[in-house]
């Protein structure tokens, strides 16, 4: 923390910054506080009792806390659902991505042409993004109620996965768009007097030169839907049979029965694992993008 | 600038670190001497009172607290906690927030849960005791010694609702006497193109009572105070045959062949209208047949008996809707008001109650309301001599139902729900302080 707002004033002392760089000042640093001191409280000072509790034996049947060494780990990784509900959640988190990036793209080139029917169709895909995530849920309970949608214990994973990218579908579709957008127009000229036909010139120019839209989009779908809990809290609760708890829920229900330590042992190994992920992840996409 | 930065963020840091330190810890222990009871009609103009309540007991207090403004002019608002009630109220109460009072299952398992000897007021002396049935009084709702929650009505029992005239077409005169009796009987209907059990695979919670009055003559010989010590377990032949039980039953066919999607709403209507015989609950779902039928065609149609492998013995479990506890505030008159809050609901205010929720009177002074279902004095007259159940005895409670439901599922042996239940009940014995 104080390291990062060390480097903001240092930058101050260094006139000759990168060519490109906005080096103009037009607003007082210390005006960045009151966003720090958010992200302190909320973010930064969770996650790192996080490192403390994880290893104290908190629990809502007495008051003191003391501490335990990993004894927690150690329990839960002999205990198989963690590793359950790990499973569950890389598996609901890879399919979101895939889905929510297909059908983002998908309505991002049907309705990239601005005519009247394509503006209204977009704000018609973004209103599910402003929509409360457990209102989502529930329609879709309500709607898929007596299918057996919900019942099966194989694809009812698949089925809120469908939910949680129909209900963000719209942003990706935003930000692909805004890739489509920025394409110079001079470069699909020049594909077409080259005598290339609009597929090839679609496959060949305009989704390589889409790159950073689809590492954003990739990024934080997938590590969006590691966190995952409220759509599939709503929709199924975690059921039938648990194939759709994924590590939030069962957090929850863990610290819902009063085991505090255990249960911030468990955010712990999720705040490590998404942590884990997204170097691999943004680093691939990234050198994809460099390589086009 | 820079000294600014820093002292600032260590300000802000120093901060955040108060402030997350625990909010449960800290509060000091009431002394029981010091506990009074106010008159349970006193003026309270100005006091306003909370109480959280889950989505089926929060109609419950409804008349005593229109009696209790009336008489003391005292504001008090119920709270809707949604299920799971138990796990929100505990993650509430974890971070710091409280109610005056709320509806929580009086058992010593529930009451470690929620840390009763922090955050609740001790009952010492409450001027109803004396006025409570004797076999009632000390059956539930003490922690060691201390009594932390009031009884308001029958405690719960898990036993068998069944279809009257469903038995009276199949020339069923008497009820089963045992369990065997009783697995005889289903065998028989089902012969005869009947449902003979319903189950609610989907909303779970009652998947459990299946296994556990298979166990009341076991925890009337110490099945749980085995369990609690470590000597017995959840893998060993009592509880895990019980289960085994219960999954070849479900195998056998005779329950709905909707098992696994089922709800809790399903149950009682399947009842109602015939189309399962029989039901094992508890008194929750007498309360939804209630909402779905009046007092003639329930007294007409439904009958409860208590079903054990020895004979006609109910197992015992008060839940959330029985009780009330009232929890530490720090606020002393509020403290006072929601102690005669409750003095008032078992006092001047406990006829009215009862007549409202039409259910039996716990006082041996007040009468049962003339319109009680015969069915509820059926359950009611099985407590005095009914076996303790699994969240009445044991020291914590695990989510034997949660494994059961995936029994049902298909997911898990029942090998892996004994384990599972056995791994989960000795995480949580040991985070409260049993079972080293």
């Amino acid at each position: 923390m104080t390291s990062a707002i060390g480097t903001l004033t240092k930058a101050r002392a260094l006139p000759q910054a990168a060519p490109g760089t906005i080096t103009r000042r037009t607003h007082p640093l210390w005006f960045l506080l009151p966003a720090y001191a958010l992200l302190l409280v909320f973010f930064v000072l969770p996650t790192a009792y996080q490192f403390v509790y994880a290893f104290t034996d908190w629990s809502g049947f007495k008051a003191s806390i003391n501490p335990v060494g990993v004894e927690n780990l150690t329990q839960l990784a002999s205990d198989g659902t963690l590793f359950r509900a790990l499973r569950i959640t890389v598996v609901y988190a890879v399919l979101v991505a895939i889905f929510q990036n297909a059908f983002g793209f998908g309505l991002a080139v049907l309705l990239e042409r601005d005519t009247l029917v394509n503006r209204i169709c977009r704000t018609f895909f973004v209103v599910p993004v402003l929509m409360s995530a457990l209102a989502v849920g529930y329609v879709f309970q309500a709607l898929l109620k007596g299918t057996g949608l919900l019942a099966d214990t194989t694809w009812t994973i698949v089925v809120v996965a469908l939910i949680h990218a129909w209900k963000w579908m719209g942003l990706a579709m935003l930000i692909y768009l805004a890739g489509l957008k920025t394409i110079p127009e001079d470069v699909l000229e020049a594909a077409r007097i080259d005598g290339a036909s609009r597929w090839r010139a679609f496959w060949a120019i305009r989704v390589p030169l889409l790159a950073p839209a689809v590492t954003f989009n990739v990024a934080t779908a997938l590590l969006g839907s590691m966190n995952g809990f409220d759509i599939v809290q709503a929709t199924t609760g975690g059921g039938p049979a648990r194939t759709t708890e994924l590590l939030n829920i069962f957090i929850y229900r863990t610290f819902g029965q009063g085991l505090f330590a255990q249960a911030t042992t468990m955010s712990l190994v999720l705040f490590l694992l998404v942590t884990l992920m997204a170097f691999p992840v943004i680093y691939l996409l990234r050198r994809r993008e460099e390589v086009q | 600038m820079n000294r600014w930065m820093a002292a600032t963020t260590a300000a802000l840091l120093t901060i955040g670190l108060a402030a997350c330190t625990d909010p449960g810890a800290g509060d000091t222990a009431t002394e029981p001497a010091a506990i009074t009871w106010p008159e349970p009609a006193a003026k309270l103009d100005g006091v306003k009172l909370t109480v959280w309540a889950a989505q089926n007991s929060n109609t419950v207090p409804k008349k005593v607290i229109e009696g209790f403004q009336r008489a003391t002019g005292a504001s008090v608002q119920v709270v809707t906690i949604p299920d799971p009630y138990e796990q929100g109220i505990q993650t509430k109460v974890a971070t710091g927030d409280k109610p005056d009072l709320a509806f929580w299952q009086p058992t010593a398992s529930m009451l470690t849960a929620i840390n009763a000897k922090t955050n609740l007021q001790p009952l010492t002396g409450a001027p109803w005791l004396d006025r409570l049935d004797p076999k009632l009084r000390d059956i539930t709702g003490l922690l060691g010694d201390v009594r932390y929650a009031a009884l308001v009505t029958s405690p719960a029992v898990e036993g068998v609702y069944y279809n009257r005239e469903v038995f009276a077409a199949n020339g069923v005169t008497a009820t089963p006497k045992n369990f065997e009796e009783l697995i005889t009987l289903a065998k028989t209907l089902k012969g005869k193109g009947i449902t003979p059990f319903h189950e609610m695979g989907a909303d779970r919670w009652a998947t459990q009572w299946w296994v556990q009055v298979q166990l009341a003559d076991a925890a009337r010989s110490g099945l749980w105070d085995r369990i609690n010590t470590g000597q017995e377990k959840f893998t060993d032949p009592t509880i895990l045959g019980a289960i085994k039980k219960y999954q070849e039953l479900i195998k056998e066919g005779l329950f709905n062949s909707d098992i696994k999607t089922a709800k809790f709403e399903d149950q009682g209507t399947a009842l109602l209208n015939g189309k399962a015989a029989m039901v094992v609950q508890v008194n929750s779902f007498f309360g939804q047949l209630q909402a779905k039928a009046d007092t003639a065609t329930l007294n007409s149609r439904i009958g409860f008996f208590p079903i054990a492998p020895s004979g006609n013995v109910g197992t015992f479990i008060p839940d959330q809707s029985n009780a009330l506890v009232a929890f530490k505030t720090g606020d002393a008159k509020r403290e006072a008001a929601a102690r005669q809050l409750l003095a008032y609901w078992m006092g001047p205010g406990y006829q009215d109650f009862l007549t409202d929720r039409n259910t039996v009177s716990l006082e041996t002074g007040v009468a049962d309301p003339a319109g009680v279902p015969q069915a509820l004095l059926d359950v009611h007259a099985a407590v005095g001599s009914s076996a303790g159940s699994m969240q009445a005895l044991a020291v914590a409670n695990p989510d034997l139902y949660l494994n059961l439901a995936d029994m049902i599922a298909g997911t898990m042996t029942p090998e892996q729900v004994a384990k599972a239940t056995q791994d989960q009940f000795e995480q949580l014995a040991k985070a409260a302080g049993y079972l080293k």
